[in-house]
């Protein structure tokens, strides 16, 4: 096996998650945790995963700005490299970056129809069509529910694979389903949804809706110095 | 004189070409008694304003050099800097922006917030420079303060409030109403230099009181004494608003907003007032050096006259007793007679005359302390120099010096232009470390470099203009490199007996891309196969290769040549013998390394309206470029890429024209990249053409 298909082996089978994409074309995924323990990280992950599959990554960040977000990738990518001796790493970076379109926006700011108008004129100049789009610092607020329903929309117009970010806060009891209060009523619109568990120094990957239901803690966790997604069964990934 | 850094304000006064900045500061240094007649900007008399030194500055629409006056106001010292506004200028700009603390931002009451605004205000942002907004021009036909100052808060996203109100607009316009104190004030005199206070006219009275409410409104948010006063019902003294609004401008949370007409000379004494009640001094502002002993970690500076030297020349003027070094001192004082030392080349200066300087006269002074702009005479520097105490190794802008990236060749038109063009060139290279020149060897030509197209345009206009050079440009030229792809082996013997001493030498080895370095040499050779003292030949052979590489004369980089073997003879091997050698093994092994040509890709910014972003990223996407990202910031947008160099020669011109003039961008190298296969056929067949037109 090549060392970049070790990279985009799906790691996520061992969850249930058999779908290479993991989410299907038009569908929800989410990633919940509370703040900083790695949201951000998962999903650049995810999207690198997307990227070396050649395909379209729209990263949406109402939190950070661009130089941020593009370090993000490049940190992530770097630790990628370096764990699967991936050389020379250089070439498949810059191959890769036509792919990835970031666009921020000032949370304030911040509305679907905004978007929407922002990705058509994108495509329309024919600058970026996106097929994987990651959202990362929306609000999940009172008034969430008509913003997602506009985006299902938008993905479905666009057949698109739409991750999101979710921060949830340690005072708050889950909701009856067992997921946090602040999505539990919007978890219907979600096909994937997949929780980051600290448990002492370590980040167990958990499943809340679309895989496998566990007891117990997965194999799958977050290495915290590197922030990438580590089996711990098995050698990395596999 | 007596020193008090609280009492200092280094200003900027940032306008758009015709909002009227150069009558201001000519207002301003009226009232502040450092010249004793005005003169307007296109005066009658002939004789100009006295700010208004570089006739292309009008013509262009930009700032290139920056002057420094200094003028004195109740007690206050006020340095104003005039600062570059052109995104071009990359390092002159951040050079005159480190320089002030505060700045007043010139509106036009009529045009209001226009392009140029955008792009001084930008600017300001960037670096966090606190400022205070004056609508000029109240006194012309449409012009409308209110408007400017949503406007403001629009386009330009701040959060303005209006601290006056006009009495009268137009030609009515007769003074202004203080919303702080509560009192009217008009402009008598001549010159509107005895300013007299009275009641607010009856008919103005509810609108200063609803406008008062909405100042106190805003600015109780920075103060918690204004806070519970308000909610307390207590009385709201000028003291508590003042101090609020100073708060609410030093973190840039807010624009306090004056108006008047500088033309009509109203409104310019209480914009002085505010310079000094709400714009920061210098201990107000935090200052970074670097430690060049530490890898340029940043250092914070402590404006206390009594630490250690550290200043910063920021400009420097050739005069007519010698070279002139605009400083400004962060850190410590620069006495005369002390001795202080240049962090970049190590030298020790011993401080002669220090003089202040307003526009071109001077007054000597004794000595300059921290938070102090000055002058020192005669001393040999480049602009951007870091002075400071011997044995302290800090600087105030780091070492790294962008590569240039563009070059074009001069030509002067006659002996006279000859004579200048080489005094103007060796000033430029002084003032600007991005700038460079040099002469072709093959051609004769001079050849000078620099940043961006317009940098160099700039240059040759200042050329003629400042030296009465005139020269001949070439078309630009983008700085392409080769360099190889693969490992590749070469074995060359260098071998001629044409009578006379003969000449032998064997180089072997192979060469292969390296990414770290422009160049390496490894020297492998055991046994004393090339003798010793021959191997620095062989270095030099190689390193002879790189200035032009063998693919399109353009400079080879990333690579490592290793040499392994070898041979010589004991009569007939020299060191001229192993440098042709060498050479003919860079050649040979270079031909079988997979040459590709580079270019360089700038990192090209693009601030733009958002209704415009559409058809910035279109213009970007035409030029190869690769989008980064857009990132939203309300009325604003900007738009990061990756753009080849060689895409980007008229960009302006089409940006401005696609976008009203609103978008501004800037550009820096970003990386050296491989061109795209057809670009570089390209290349070749113009390089071949021109190759075949000059034989």
């Amino acid at each position: 096996m090549l060392n970049i298909d070790l990279i985009l082996h799906n790691p996520f089978k061992i969850m249930g998650y058999d779908s290479e994409d993991i989410i299907p074309e038009n569908g929800f995924g989410a990633v919940l945790a509370r703040a900083g323990v790695g949201k951000t990280a998962f999903l650049v992950q995810l999207a690198l995963r997307a990227l070396l599959k050649n395909k379209n990554v729209l990263h949406i960040s109402l939190n950070d700005p661009v130089n941020k977000v593009s370090l993000w990738y490049k940190e992530v990518f770097n630790n990628l490299a370096k764990q699967y001796s991936i050389k020379p790493s250089s070439q498949i970076w810059e191959a890769m970056l036509p792919h990835r379109f970031i666009m921020t926006f000032k949370a304030e700011g911040f509305s679907v129809p905004k978007l929407e108008e922002r990705m058509t004129d994108l495509s329309e100049q024919n600058i970026f069509s996106p097929q994987v789009v990651i959202i990362d610092g929306f609000p999940f607020d009172e008034s969430v529910r008509e913003s997602l329903s506009d985006l299902k929309a938008i993905a479905r117009k666009l057949s698109l694979h739409v991750w999101f970010a979710v921060r949830t806060h340690r005072h708050e009891e889950p909701a009856s389903d067992g997921m946090p209060v602040s999505f539990s009523n919007v978890s219907d619109l979600f096909d994937v949804a997949i929780q980051l568990q600290p448990e002492g120094k370590e980040i167990h990957v958990l499943s809340l809706k679309g895989g496998r239901s566990t007891t117990g803690f997965p194999e799958l966790r977050l290495d915290p110095s590197t922030m990438l997604i580590k089996n711990t069964s098995s050698s990395p990934l596999q | 004189m007596v020193y008090d850094t609280e009492k200092v304000r280094n200003i900027g006064i940032s306008a758009h070409i015709d909002s009227g900045k150069t009558t201001l500061t000519e207002r301003i240094l009226f009232y502040t008694k450092r010249i004793y007649a005005i003169h307007d900007v296109k005066g009658k008399d002939g004789i100009g304003a006295t700010m208004d030194s570089m006739e292309l500055e009008k013509e262009r629409g930009i700032t290139i050099a920056s002057a420094a006056t200094y003028c004195e106001w109740k007690g206050h010292e006020i340095n104003i800097i005039d600062t570059p506004g052109h995104v071009d200028f990359t390092i002159e700009v951040e050079r005159s922006l480190r320089v002030l603390d505060g700045a007043i931002l010139v509106l036009c009451a009529v045009g209001g917030v226009q392009s140029q605004s955008i792009t001084v205000d930008q600017q300001m942002k960037r670096y966090k420079v606190p400022c205070v907004a004056f609508i000029n021009k109240c006194d012309r036909s449409g012009s409308n303060p209110f408007r400017v100052i949503d406007q403001l808060k629009e386009k330009l996203g701040h959060n303005a409030v209006a601290m006056q109100i006009p009495i009268g607009l137009e030609a009515d316009l007769t003074g202004v109403v203080d919303l702080v104190s509560m009192k009217a004030l008009y402009f008598d005199g001549d010159n509107g230099e005895n300013v007299r206070v009275e009641d607010i006219p009856e008919n103005l009275l509810a609108e200063s009181m609803n406008r008062r409410e909405e100042l106190i409104d805003t600015v109780s948010m920075y103060s918690d004494e204004l806070t519970d006063a308000v909610l307390e019902e207590k009385k709201i003294t000028e003291e508590l608003i003042i101090d609020a609004v100073r708060k609410g401008t030093l973190t840039r949370e807010m624009t306090p907003v004056f108006m008047g007409s500088a033309y009509k000379n109203k409104g310019i004494q209480p914009l002085l007032n505010a310079v000094t009640k709400f714009l920061p001094c210098p201990a107000d502002v935090e200052n970074e050096a670097l430690d060049m002993d530490n890898n340029e970690t940043p250092v914070m500076l402590e404006s206390d006259p009594q630490k250690p030297v550290v200043a910063l020349a920021f400009k420097l003027e050739e005069g007519q007793y010698g070279q002139l070094t605009y400083i400004r001192v962060y850190q410590g004082t620069i006495a005369k007679g002390s001795t202080i030392y240049n962090v970049r080349n190590g030298r020790k200066i011993k401080v002669g005359r220090l003089v202040r300087m307003h526009a071109d006269k001077m007054e000597d002074i004794e000595k300059i302390p921290a938070g102090y702009i000055g002058a020192l005479f005669g001393i040999d520097c480049a602009s951007g120099d870091t002075f400071a105490t011997p044995g302290l190794n800090l600087s105030m802008t780091s070492m790294f010096v962008p590569a240039p990236v563009i070059s074009l060749s001069i030509v002067p038109k006659d002996n006279k232009a000859r004579i200048n063009m080489s005094k103007a060139l060796g000033r430029f290279t002084k003032e600007d470390p991005t700038f460079k020149t040099y002469v072709d060897d093959e051609t004769n030509d001079t050849i000078i470099q620099g940043m961006g197209e317009l940098h160099l345009e700039v240059y040759v206009e200042r050329m003629r203009r400042e030296y009465d050079a005139e020269v001949i440009t070439s078309r630009p030229r983008v700085a392409y490199r080769e360099t190889i792809t693969r490992m590749a082996e070469f074995n060359y013997i260098h071998k001629k007996q044409t009578g006379g001493a003969g000449q032998y030498g064997r180089v072997a080895g192979y060469m292969e891309p390296v990414t770290e370095e422009d160049f390496i040499f490894e020297n492998k050779i055991v046994g004393g196969k090339i003798p010793t003292q021959f191997i620095s030949s062989c270095e030099k052979g190689f390193r002879l290769c790189l200035a032009k590489g063998p693919k399109m004369e353009f400079p080879v980089t990333g690579v490592k040549v290793v040499i392994n073997d070898g041979a010589s003879h004991a009569v007939d091997s020299s060191e001229m013998a192993f440098q042709a050698a060498a050479r003919g093994a860079f050649l040979e092994g270079y031909a079988k390394a997979k040459a590709v040509i580079h270019e360089p890709i700038m990192k090209v910014v693009v601030e733009t309206p958002t209704e415009f972003q559409g058809a910035a990223m279109s213009l970007l996407n035409q030029r190869r470029g690769m989008i980064v990202g857009s990132q939203d910031e309300g009325q604003q947008s900007v738009i990061e890429a990756n753009v080849p160099l060689a895409e980007m020669f008229g960009f302006s011109t089409v940006l401005r024209s696609s976008t009203q003039g609103k978008a501004q961008f800037t550009m820096e190298l970003a990386s050296y990249r491989q061109v795209p296969q057809s670009i570089a056929e390209e290349l070749l067949k113009k390089a071949e053409s021109e190759k075949k037109s000059a034989a």
